[in-house]
């Protein structure tokens, strides 16, 4: 190569960015695909079904220990969810299967209100396809969070309330398993919708929903889970973080905060490893915000979500945190960008 | 009578009075439709306008990101309005290609995003929000001095989007949410809102009549809407409460009626709104309604008539939506640079140009051109 032509290439280097083709992206994408989502699905499946039998047991012999053992069930099923809660897309997406599994800040406390009519007309579960019109509120982990956390509910002296539990614990790990199972025979090119042009491409567009959908996932964690709880823009509520009764809901966030770094690692080549090649800086500018939202999340205390610590405290606390979550939206938006993803436009912020 | 079909008319009974607009100056042929819209691109927002080819003839910077274009209907005036909320609407003589107007709200209001010309041109129509108060407002001024000639409350809360019923009535989409500058776009009424779509006199502001939905349904905020020369006025929803609650998302209504009839929407289809609809148009004929969700990046169509759902195209991140010439067929803008043209009635799609690095805004619309 001569001087002016190399010239010409470090001058389209530097401001044309650097697009992977299509047939790249199939290897990171269903990497993730097998080793995050249908793998993290099978464990989440495999918790749901220990807890519906620990339940059943439960219900069959009550005992504190028999209760406490369903509460730790509960709790490592609620963490299997993290792993693969940023994806709402494919086989979860069917019969409002995520919003069940998802946790619901009740304000209203429409889910015990619920969950007590059921009780009292247990007959009505009985009904052909009662769990396929089933409110939410009824049908998953907030649902048994609430049977098995809530003071209303006893599920160790009430047969009614245990017998509920059990009904609800079958039915979400019925719809645990049809998500496993649909994953497993299906691929993420599959549910992504043909559009016309020559430029359709089914890895490209899967990926690119992936990708979305971390991103919005990531904004939902800052968000949701750790700024709105604690009041951090406006007034506290330590009742919205996600699955307060079983105290969860820090572990939940450093779950999803160590998923982040997987679904960027998984794969040869991995996400990375790609962005490694052609955005060096921003790729190891997110490889260095992930690492530290592990490590920040990881550092705060235990109890951070308890009552007993001032708003202003809580916040001092977190701010570090939401810091680094927020220069990884930025590093990983900016990547995604460059990387030739569209990451939405009027579908992110439309009006 | 719609929009296009008295802008049309209007144009037809002005040019014998009025010069007619002169696009041919910009298109270099007297037959070529011209499409207005706002976009953003390494994130400066512009607006443009382009030819049916897909091909930008025409486009200028903007000081904050724009939502709706609006047309004058007898001269070579095409103007923007900022988005939500907005502080700005900008007009432009496309002969002269020169930015002729900036129009500014009234103090402590700001626009929707929207705005329209009365059929002769003489008044500007706009959505306001009072915002020390959360009162919905519908200014009228004179066209081109920009001089406030009446104000009328919009009977609701949140304005965004209206259409001329007659040239006496305008229907307004209150879309229910209460929101403050200083809050950004935070809804500061999410428990009390209720949206309705308001038929306003436009001689002393009189409401004809008010179509609501009930109590259950309270936080489905009506924001844009399209009436056919039939006086049916469709619109489309975007629903504030839980993601998951099965709602309508598309209705129709008449200046008859007070309740809003939910169109069909197969549910699994519903699902890929989730909860959003962007753009409502009626083709020419006013037979054919679209409506885009750019979260479920899809359009949908309808036969209005028969209210049977005709199908839909699916479109990455599409929003903008405008009738062509043609009965039946939509030109469609997506957010990552599409242009396509497609009719529901022959299932053809077709894309007509993408155009990296563009993402077309929320809204588009057909600029009628004139042989000169």
């Amino acid at each position: 190569m001569n001087l002016s032509m190399k010239k010409l290439a470090l001058t389209l280097g530097a401001y044309l960015p650097f697009f992977v083709t299509a047939a790249d992206w199939q290897q990171p994408l269903n990497s993730i695909t097998d080793k995050v989502i249908v793998q993290g699905y099978q464990a989440y499946a495999n918790s749901a079904d220990k807890l519906r039998q620990d339940v059943t047991a439960l219900c069959g012999q009550a005992s504190e220990a028999a209760l406490e053992l369903a509460q730790q069930d509960f709790k490592a099923n609620v963490l299997d969810w993290q792993e693969v809660q940023w994806l709402n897309f494919g086989p979860v997406t069917y019969f409002m299967r995520y919003y069940a599994f998802q946790y619901w800040p009740d304000k209203k406390g429409v889910t015990q209100r619920q969950l007590r009519v059921l009780s009292q007309n247990p007959e009505t579960m009985e009904a052909p396809k009662f769990w396929n019109s089933a409110s939410i509120a009824v049908r998953g982990l907030t649902a048994i969070e609430s049977l098995l956390f809530h003071p209303d509910f006893s599920p160790m002296t009430s047969t009614d309330h245990c017998h509920l539990l059990e009904k609800v614990s079958l039915h979400h790990y019925e719809s645990a398993k049809a998500v496993s199972t649909e994953w497993s025979n299906t691929q993420p090119q599959s549910w992504v919708y043909s559009e016309e042009g020559e430029s359709f491409d089914a890895n490209q567009v899967a990926f690119e929903q992936y990708l979305q959908q971390w991103i919005e996932h990531m904004s939902a964690v800052k968000d949701s889970k750790l700024e709105t709880p604690i009041g951090y823009n406006s007034h506290g509520n330590l009742k919205l973080a996600e699955f307060y009764r079983s105290d969860m809901s820090l572990k939940t966030i450093q779950k999803n905060l160590q998923t982040y770094r997987e679904i960027y690692h998984t794969g040869s080549p991995s996400l990375y490893d790609l962005a490694l090649e052609s955005q060096p800086e921003i790729a190891e500018q997110l490889e260095e915000q992930l690492k530290n939202n592990v490590t920040i999340a990881l550092q705060l205390p235990e109890n951070f979500f308890h009552e007993g610590r001032s708003k202003e405290q809580r916040i001092e606390l977190a701010r570090p945190l939401v810091s680094s979550i927020s220069q990884s939206q930025s590093a990983l938006i900016s990547l995604v960008t460059q990387l030739g993803f569209q990451i939405g436009f009027n579908s992110r912020d439309g009006d | 009578m719609n929009r296009r079909t008295f802008l049309t008319a209007s144009l037809a009974s002005a040019s014998f009075v009025r010069a007619v607009p002169s696009w041919a100056a910009l298109t270099g042929e007297s037959t070529s439709l011209l499409y207005a819209s706002a976009f953003t691109k390494d994130n400066q927002h512009s607006f443009g306008l382009f030819n049916e080819q897909g091909n930008i003839l025409w486009s200028t910077n903007l000081p904050a990101r724009a939502h709706g274009p609006v047309l004058h209907p007898v001269e070579a005036i095409v103007g923007i309005v900022a988005r939500r909320p907005g502080f700005y609407i900008d007009f432009y003589d496309i002969h002269q290609q020169t930015l002729v107007k900036r129009i500014e709200p009234t103090p402590e209001h700001h626009f929707y995003g929207h705005a329209i010309f009365t059929s002769d041109g003489q008044k500007l129509i706009t959505q306001e929000n009072h915002y020390p108060t959360g009162q919905g407002k519908v200014f009228i001024r004179a066209w081109p001095s920009g001089e406030v000639l009446q104000s009328f409350h919009s009977n609701g809360i949140g304005p965004h989007e209206s259409v001329l019923l007659n040239e006496q009535t305008l229907v307004i989409a209150n879309g229910g949410l209460k929101t403050h500058p200083d809050h950004d776009r935070d809804i500061l009424n999410l428990d009390t809102m209720a949206p309705n779509a308001t038929y306003l006199s436009l001689e002393d502001g009189a409401v004809r009549q008010q179509a609501n939905f009930t109590q259950d349904l309270h936080q489905l905020s009506i924001r844009h809407l399209d009436v056919n020369p039939k006086g049916i006025v469709a619109l489309g929803f975007q629903y504030q409460g839980e993601p998951w609650e099965s709602v309508p998302l598309v209705g129709v209504s008449n200046i008859n009626s007070s309740t809003i009839e939910p169109l069909e929407l197969p549910e699994n289809i519903r699902m890929r709104f989730k909860q959003y609809c962007g753009s409502v148009r009626f083709d020419k004929s006013g037979e054919v309604l679209a409506i885009s969700t750019p979260r479920g990046g899809l359009v949908a169509y309808w036969h209005v008539a028969s209210k049977k759902f005709l199908g839909i195209d699916n479109c990455t991140d599409v929003c903008g939506i405008a009738a062509t010439e043609n009965s039946h067929e939509f030109f469609l803008t997506s957010g990552n640079g599409k242009q396509l043209l497609c009719n529901p009635v022959t299932n053809t799609a077709l894309v007509v140009k993408k155009h990296a690095g563009y993402h077309w805004d929320n809204h588009l619309n057909l600029i009628a051109n004139q042989r000169t």
